[in-house]
């Protein structure tokens, strides 16, 4: 089978989904082939455009960027300006969608608090994770539901008082019944989250914590303020309980990627992308530096798909995008090499968290996204890469993740959707 | 200052074999560890409890050590060795003319040798290569190191035997050519502690040669390196050996759910270079890959490498043409009264190396106790009624599994589950529940995660810790432990740990979870900007 469209997509995280919706919105025709979920299913939603700098706090995401190396991903789509017009993009996809998203009361990054207790530097993040109420109150309440492992309010709060401007404030330990069957079974939030969706939910969830929204002005939570309605939901607790909720951020599953990645799926179907998930691409056809077409392995055979140009964002070594074996890298589809150092001990930093070829290993492009060869010299003119399968940023300890995948991917559908 | 008769150096199989010993025959001793218990060579090892076939041809004195320790040990420590045998195997590669002389040298050390038909071998172990040409079926068996050597020292500690973890021994004190005692250092807190002694027992292995130092002296102890691999799946039933001279990278020995491959060998300038370079691991996949052809499809778990404590009699053979024999130094030969030196040997025969250290010690004190460690088991079994009141607060599947681990703590871990409100699997992969981790925690051996996770094997599975580090270090913080680091730095530390055993093979399935540990706890908990945000 031979399928043909203007521009053909491959995976479905953020860098994908923004890439195929901006070409769509600029009236191209998209298919997006993807295999799995990507990893916004599996993160908080909250877009890291920059926070750290060679390990230095940056106080304003947009000012630091003008200071990032020239392989920087950011610094070869144009810099600050670029991304903040993808941001406001992606704000007013999710506002139609149902999800509103904030920035910071003050220029710079917010200081989300996570379901560890740790604070983290994020740009843009859904309204009910905004933690800009708690610098006005003395005192909140951390809550957590019977049997939800990973969340510890005793943990949270011996955490934040470490950090100065928390030290003086009053915390207090929260725990909700669990609603939900379980047996042994670990809780999570996104099983919460999803019993929140019902009516019924709703309900246990407003008179649990009833008793503490008379006592404490805010209350910390694990992301379980519904799914599909978590706008509403949030705003109905909010105002009947006449208390300011903050959800932490929290580990896989990842409950407000999930919310963001519908409002997305939405978007692409009502745009008239052509989605075709559990289709993994394989193998591409390339002939004289142009890619005719790429193939997807299915049940029934391979199919190819024929298209005008290409956005390859399959994401890095998690999702695929990237291969390893000792002494080599490469880009899956089209098995371009990343240079890994031959001894497989150079790739890595003694500190896990260390800056290495192994935390920002991915393909070289241009400041069109299309991908080098060895001499600098573009090697596949119509094809374009975007989010993580890019090379020359350590998103884990930049907290750039979904910013650079939002930015690049959508970068390369407009250019994409202009040729 | 404390005064004791016996102060052993080394918290190792062959330390705390000692340690139990002595405090069976009423011999008070306290036992002195830099790290915590089993941190040396005990643990960084293959856990092979060989039957002694490996040795029987080029040392079969050692091998005869091997089958008679084995078969004490298979009693004594039932909780700690697993139930299985041993295959040695002729390979396409290797020399048949070996197979003759060395079923004859099992024969002579009383290994029990049996021909396996090679299609029933196959039948057997599906993964080994079609080509195999010979297979044997030997008393091999898997040890768990660790907890062998916890239930040692509960044992010891049942006799009154002392023990201090993280203390280590910087000078050893001599009058008038009699040692006097031991001066150590607190690694945690940094104080010292003097402990005024008639005997001091050196049991630091591939240490000892620098704990002799202390004194002037010299003992011909080599570190030897050895790297070792793990996977993530038991892809053989049985330990599997090449039926050849003992060479690099020919066992394979399957622990629970993963597989130990293993070893090099490697002249060590340190004893505790305890680095495994890529370079082994990729030779020992090319050596495993004659038995097991698919072997590179397996997700590899981490590498690790631990230094063996070769004797070398000045001017012979270093490696592994040296001696896996073991050797005591009486110091009194020298001129120190009161100073012994163990070293050599393997773990398979730590207890007959304390059996023969515990004569001499006692011959010195004049103490005629007999020694009793080969016939009493480390631990009592749990009764009954204590397993069917676990089954109501453990997953009913883990409840021996749980026992095992645990020994003479038990029952106070099944009491502590009863009185919680309830007691969550926190470790999925190796079956750890909040209690038995809160138990552990508070031991006063145990200072952070790292050491809860050697006893319990939290974090050893599938997942590495990225999934259950969190919980723990939150179940913890919430029992409040009281734990010199905060619960980010524990964190760091333990994953810190985790990722020193995966670089050295980081490629394919391994890099991958790698990429998800980094996104968990750096891109979405930040614990690496905590570092310098948070006071402590
Ligand atoms: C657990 C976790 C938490 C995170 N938390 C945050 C956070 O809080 N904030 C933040 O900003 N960033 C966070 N990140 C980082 C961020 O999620 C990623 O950097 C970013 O979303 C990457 O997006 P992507 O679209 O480039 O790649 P991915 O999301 O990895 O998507 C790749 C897609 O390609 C598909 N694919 C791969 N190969 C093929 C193939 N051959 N054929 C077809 N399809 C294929 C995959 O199935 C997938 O759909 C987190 C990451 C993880 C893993
Ligand atoms: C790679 C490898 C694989 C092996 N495989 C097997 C096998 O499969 N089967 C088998 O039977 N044997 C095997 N062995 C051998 C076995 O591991 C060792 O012989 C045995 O563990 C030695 O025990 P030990 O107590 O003497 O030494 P260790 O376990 O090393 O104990 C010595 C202890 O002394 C402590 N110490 C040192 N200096 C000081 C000080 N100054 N103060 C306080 N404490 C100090 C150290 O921290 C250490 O914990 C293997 C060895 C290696 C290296």
């Amino acid at each position: 089978m031979n399928r043909k469209t203007d521009i053909v997509v491959v995976g479905s995280g953020l860098a994908g989904m923004s890439a195929a919706l901006t070409a769509a919105q600029s009236g191209k025709k998209v298919t997006l082939l993807t295999h799995g979920a990507g990893t916004l299913a599996i993160s908080s939603g909250c877009i890291d455009v920059l926070g750290y700098l060679n390990g230095v706090r940056v106080a304003d995401p947009f000012e630091s960027m003008a200071t990032l190396p020239a392989e920087h991903p950011y610094s070869l789509i144009g810099g600050a300006e670029t991304v903040r017009e993808a941001i406001d993009w992606l704000k007013s996809v999710c506002r139609k969608g149902g999800i509103d998203m904030a920035h910071a009361a003050e220029e710079g990054n917010h200081t989300l608090i996570t379901v560890m207790g740790t604070l983290k530097p994020s740009y843009l993040c859904p309204d009910s994770f905004n933690p800009d109420c708690l610098k006005d109150v003395h005192r909140a309440a951390v809550v957590t539901v019977e049997n939800m492992k990973d969340v510890h309010p005793g943990l949270i709060i011996d955490q934040l008082h470490r950090y100065a401007e928390l030290s003086d404030k009053e915390f207090m330990e929260a725990v909700l019944p669990c609603p939900i069957e379980h047996a042994h079974r670990n809780i999570t939030p996104l099983d919460i989250a999803r019993h929140v969706e019902t009516p019924e939910g709703m309900k246990w969830l407003e008179k649990s914590l009833m008793p503490y929204a008379k006592l404490y002005p805010v209350l910390l939570l694990p992301p379980i303020c519904g799914m599909k309605h978590s706008q509403q939901i949030w705003n109905q607790l909010c105002s009947a309980l006449k208390v300011k909720i903050i959800e932490m951020v929290s580990i896989p599953p990842g409950v407000a990627g999930l919310r963001m990645r519908d409002v997305l799926k939405k978007a692409l179907n009502a745009a008239g992308v052509y989605m075709v998930e559990s289709a993994e691409v394989v193998r591409a056809e390339v002939e004289e530096g142009r890619c005719k077409t790429v193939h997807t392995l299915t049940a029934s055979g391979e199919d190819a798909w024929e298209a005008d140009s290409f956005i390859i964002a399959t994401g890095g070594l998690l999702s695929g995008g990237i291969s390893t074996a000792p002494g080599k890298a490469w880009e899956s589809i089209f098995q371009l090499s990343l240079d890994a150092p031959a001894d497989t001990e150079a790739w890595s930093s003694p500190d896990i968290f260390g800056s290495s070829f192994f935390a920002s290993m991915g393909v070289k492009v241009n400041h069109e996204l299309k991908p080098l060869n060895g001499e600098g010299n573009v090697c596949l003119d119509n094809v374009r890469f975007a989010g993580r399968v890019l090379g020359g940023y350590d998103f884990a300890a930049e907290k750039s993740g979904n910013g650079v995948a939002l930015a690049t991917g959508r970068y390369a559908g407009m250019l994409a959707g202009k040729e | 200052m404390k005064h004791t008769t016996v102060v052993i150096i080394g918290g190792g199989a062959t330390g705390i074999g000692i340690l139990r010993d002595l405090s069976m025959r009423g011999v008070k001793a306290v036992l002195l560890e830099q790290g915590g218990i089993a941190s040396g060579a005990s643990s960084r090892f293959h856990g092979l409890l060989h039957s002694g076939g490996r040795y029987a041809v080029k040392d079969n004195e050692a091998a005869r050590e091997c089958i008679e320790e084995n078969m004490i040990l298979r009693r004594i420590g039932r909780e700690c060795v697993e139930e299985s045998e041993g295959f040695f195997v002729l390979s396409q590669q290797d020399d048949p003319a070996y197979e003759k002389p060395w079923v004859e040298a099992c024969a002579k050390a009383g290994i029990k040798t049996e021909p396996v038909d090679v299609k029933e071998a196959l039948r057997l172990e599906p993964n080994l290569d079609p080509g195999i040409k010979a297979v044997y079926r030997v008393p091999d068996s898997s040890v768990d190191g660790f907890r062998l050597v916890w239930h040692n020292a509960m044992s010891a500690r049942r006799y009154g035997g002392e023990m201090l973890t993280h203390h280590e021994v910087f000078a050893i004190d001599q009058e008038g050519g009699k040692v006097k005692g031991v001066r150590a250092r607190n690694l945690v807190t940094g104080e010292e502690v003097c402990i005024s002694c008639d005997v001091v027992v050196n049991a630091a292995g591939s240490w000892a040669a620098k704990v002799v130092e202390l004194v002037g002296l010299e003992v011909g102890v080599q570190p030897d390196r050895g790297t070792l691999v793990a996977f993530n799946h038991r892809f053989t039933s049985r330990v599997i050996n090449r039926l050849h001279m003992s060479s690099d990278g020919d066992i394979f020995v399957p622990h629970g759910s993963i597989t130990i491959l293993g070893t090099t060998s490697f002249h060590a300038d340190r004893p505790d270079a305890h680095e495994a370079p890529t370079e082994d691991v990729l030779k020992l996949l090319d050596i495993g890959e004659v038995l097991i052809p698919n072997l590179r499809s397996y997700r590899i778990l981490r590498a690790f490498a631990g230094t063996r404590p070769l004797y070398v009699a000045k001017g012979s053979a270093a490696g592994r043409a040296a001696s896996r024999g073991f050797h005591i130094s009486d110091h009194s030969e020298e001129g120190l009264d009161g100073m012994f030196s163990i070293f050599g040997g393997k773990f398979t025969t730590y207890r007959l190396m304390a059996e023969k250290l515990c004569d001499l010690v006692c011959e010195k004190l004049g103490v005629h106790a007999e020694c009793r460690t080969a016939v009493e088991p480390l631990i009592a079994d749990p009764s009954p009624a204590m397993m069917e009141k676990a089954a109501k607060y453990f997953p009913v599947h883990s409840v021996p599994l749980v026992a095992n681990r645990l020994g003479d703590a038990f029952p106070i871990v099944v009491e502590k589950a009863a009185a919680m409100k309830s007691n969550p699997l926190l470790c999925e992969c190796e079956m750890v529940t909040r209690a038995e981790i809160e138990y552990v925690a508070s031991d006063p051996s145990s200072h952070s995660m790292t050491d809860v996770r050697l006893r319990t094997r939290l974090g050893m599975g599938t997942c590495q810790g990225t999934y259950c580090s969190l919980r723990t270090i939150g179940a913890l913080t919430e029992c409040r432990v009281p734990f010199p680091l905060s619960p980010a730095d524990n964190l760091r530390d333990f994953l810190q740990e985790r990722w020193k055993g995966l670089r050295p093979a980081l490629w394919g399935l391994q890099a991958r979870e790698m990429e998800l540990g980094r996104a968990v706890y750096a891109a979405t908990l930040n614990i690496d900007g905590a570092r310098d945000e948070q006071k402590n």
